[in-house]
């Protein structure tokens, strides 16, 4: 939204316009220019014609939906399944919820307060259904209704309470059914057959006669712990401390359960809308607080200022958002298994879980997709490599690299043709005079796959110095007689 | 009797969980170890630095060699910042296995700061469940500060800890031993010889420096002295027509 500049202007009417088609139309009026009874819908030049002096703004809808998902992300305070439904409502399932406040009225009195607080104009509406809730906050008495009470105050309201696509409003208005009282009563089938089964799927949902699920935004975590301050926190060791309680109010509940946390958020609520998600992953379930708490520490040292508290936080959640049975040994593992998980965990919410990896043998005979570097955290057994071990011995493969490059370069040589070792080579502008060479090792290409590259050569080479190369010569002479490229040569890791 | 209350006291005067002294690492060569008074010191860093960058792959080599004689089968960290990972390549499991290595028993960490090197180091020191971890960095001075908590965190755990440099340098450093390595040609006439290496000693605070040609003998799995195969002065291979065995 963006600030208008000058004072001479901030009295002025403003209204939000939109592209609709192939017009300029308000898509929203503020009260000063409801009064001039601009309303959103107006064609943007008529509205000029009618009052030149307003101020014009263009809509950002990005900007917008990225304002109602923060405020939906702020909604999780009351409940854990907020829905967006765009462009302009959120949808809050507080069943269970409200004793919480000390009753609905009392949460939304809170809620209303907290809103106005943030300068939002909001229309709030409680029913038994979304649908109900939906035409109360936008078309009629925002309050509370009890279920049961839907029927009676939705008969007044027009047809477009029900969330209808225009076209069937439009078809619906041309018979004269303006209010939802119009076809509440009406015969079903032939309502149907003429406007589709949405008109009654609406008004069955809206009347409660059918469930209409809520897709929250965000997934429900199976386990959650909240706390909420009298004061506002800011300090790092308290938020960890908090974190630390809360955990243990978890591990009651998992225990009951058999269940290890594998990924735990911490949502911390500031006072001023704003919501910091800080999430940790663990190598083997958790629920021992300390450790949890002591993931936190490394995720918050890792976040420094980004943290930024503000004026503090006046609410903090840890949720669990993915749970595993966890089995009160490891086995095969004992003492040190679980410390060196704990070790990994820790590198792992400092770094990055990319950062901490094992290597994974893989089945694949081409030396760089041989194996492949996973993160510690998501494998707990790495297999694979007594096979290969085993591979090595039975096949006397001939030594690997030590170290191999990310990807293998390109060198120049002189090598004898058309299979001979190369003579001499340049890596990185270094000339190496080859002095002791052993090979070709033959690694072919993926024939079966369009990618696969050509055949390569491998040679273990030694350069003068005593430094021991992997090179290995793509392609080979004799197919360039049916059209192949010209074999290049490369260097792929380096010997001890 | 007095020799039994004198050895039941000393039990006693050490604390639980520490054994007497620092454990020691024999590398198995009589004339290494008397220079080291018995080994290389474990619970230590170790300063290992390449004579050039294009021997940092010989003093890989150098230090999983130390790392496999340090436990049968050791589970070990290698900790290197992304620039050393895209220069000089990343560790190859293939190529540990033939070290006489479980690739399985590895991690790797790479990191983006030379302060979140020294950091991960000193975790992954402070874990029992770590044999040996091995730091790589590429050059530039390192704060002494942070070698004297590694060398505490190592002194904690009795981990083996080495800190690998791309350079030798010359700053102010508490490891305990420092060493130049670069590889040392061992071509034969049937191609290129085994890992073999130019090792010198030039700081050891338990004794005397010194020079040896080590060679890594993977069917037995430990270091071999290779002077009395080949003379170090002259590289006799660069005259073919002179063929030394």
């Amino acid at each position: 939204m963006r600030e208008r500049d000058d004072a001479r202007r901030r009295s002025a009417p403003l209204v939000i316009t939109g592209k609709r088609g192939n017009v300029e139309i308000l898509t929203a009026v503020d009260d000063a220019a409801e009064q001039l009874s601009l309303f959103p819908g107006l064609a943007l030049a008529q509205a000029r014609a009618m009052h030149p002096g307003i101020d014009v703004v263009a809509e950002n809808t990005d900007a917008d939906l990225a304002l109602l998902e923060s405020i939906a992300d702020w909604c999780l305070r009351y409940t854990p399944l907020v829905a967006c439904d765009a462009p302009d409502s959120l949808l809050l399932d507080i069943s269970g919820c409200a004793h919480l406040y000390g009753g609905e009225q009392k949460l939304v009195a809170d809620l209303r307060g907290r809103l106005e607080n943030a300068g939002f104009a909001f229309s709030l509406a409680v029913a038994g259904t979304i649908g109900a809730a939906w035409a109360a906050a936008h078309h009629g008495e925002p309050a509370s209704y009890a279920c049961g009470e839907e029927r009676a105050f939705l008969t007044p309201l027009p047809l477009s309470a029900l969330r209808l696509p225009p076209t069937t409003l439009a078809s619906l208005a041309r018979v004269g059914l303006k209010c939802i009282g119009d076809i509440v009563d009406l015969p079903r089938a032939p309502l149907t057959a003429r406007f589709g089964s949405e008109v009654l799927r609406q008004l069955n949902r809206a009347l409660g006669h059918e469930h209409e699920p809520l897709t929250p935004r965000l997934p429900v975590a199976p386990y959650v712990a909240e706390q909420r301050f009298a004061e506002p926190i800011a300090r790092e060791e308290d938020v960890l401390a908090i974190t630390e309680r809360l955990a243990r109010r978890l591990q009651f509940a998992m225990e009951r359960r058999g269940d290890g946390a594998r990924r735990i958020e911490l949502a911390l609520f500031r006072t001023d809308g704003v919501v910091r998600r800080i999430t940790a992953g663990t190598s083997r379930p958790l629920r021992n607080p300390g450790e949890i708490g002591a993931l936190f520490v490394e995720r918050l040292a890792a976040l420094g200022d980004a943290l930024d508290p503000g004026f503090g936080f006046d609410m903090a959640r840890l949720s669990v958002l993915v749970a595993e049975p966890c089995q009160p040994e490891q086995i095969g593992g004992g003492e040190d298994a679980a410390e060196l998980c704990r070790l990994v965990d820790r590198l792992s919410a400092r770094l990055g879980a990319r950062r901490v990896r094992r290597l994974v043998a893989q089945d694949s005979h081409i030396p760089e997709l041989a194996e492949v570097a996973l993160p510690a955290q998501t494998i707990n057994d790495v297999a694979g490599w007594d096979v290969f071990h085993r591979y090595r011995k039975e096949a006397e493969l001939s030594p690997r690299p030590l170290r191999l490059l990310t990807r293998p370069e390109p060198i120049e040589t002189v090598a004898e043709v058309p299979d001979g070792p190369p003579l001499r080579f340049r890596w990185r502008r270094a000339l190496h005079e080859v002095i002791a060479a052993e090979g070709p090792e033959r690694i072919e290409g993926t024939w079966w796959s369009e990618h696969g590259g050509p055949a390569r050569d491998y040679f273990r080479v030694e350069d003068k110095s005593g430094l021991r190369f992997w090179l290995f010569r793509a392609g080979l002479y004799r197919d360039l007689a049916q059209g192949a490229a010209a074999p290049t040569w490369f260097l792929h890791g380096t010997f001890a | 009797m007095i020799a039994r209350l004198r050895q039941r006291l000393l039990a006693l005067q050490r604390p639980p969980g520490i054994t007497h002294g620092p454990d020691i690492l024999p590398l198995g060569i009589s004339a290494i170890d008397a220079a080291l008074g018995g080994g290389l010191m474990l619970g230590a860093l170790h300063e290992i630095a390449a004579s050039g960058e294009v021997h940092l792959a010989a003093v890989t080599g150098f230090a999983l060699g130390l790392v496999r004689l340090a436990a049968p089968a050791p589970r070990f960290f290698w900790i290197v910042e992304d620039m050393a990972v895209a220069e000089s390549g990343a560790l190859h499991g293939a190529g540990l296995d033939a070290f006489g290595l479980t690739p399985e028993r590895h991690v790797t960490i790479s990191v983006a700061h030379r302060r979140d090197l020294l950091w991960a180091m000193e975790e992954a020191l402070r874990c029992r469940a770590v044999q040996a971890v091995i730091g790589e960095i590429r050059g530039g001075e390192i704060d002494s500060v942070a070698v004297r908590r590694l060398s505490h965190a190592a002194a904690e755990s009795g981990a083996l800890a080495l800190l690998l440099r791309a350079s030798p340098s010359n700053d102010a450093s508490t490891a305990a031993t420092r060493w130049i390595v670069h590889t040392s040609s061992a071509a034969g006439p049937h191609g290129p010889g085994a890992p073999r290496f130019v090792a010198h000693l030039v700081r050891n605070r338990r004794g005397p420096a010194g020079s040896w040609i080590l060679e890594w003998s993977d069917s037995n799995g430990q270091f071999i002295l290779a002077t009395h195969t080949q003379p170090m002065a002259t590289p006799a291979l660069n005259r073919p027509h002179r063929q030394v065995a």
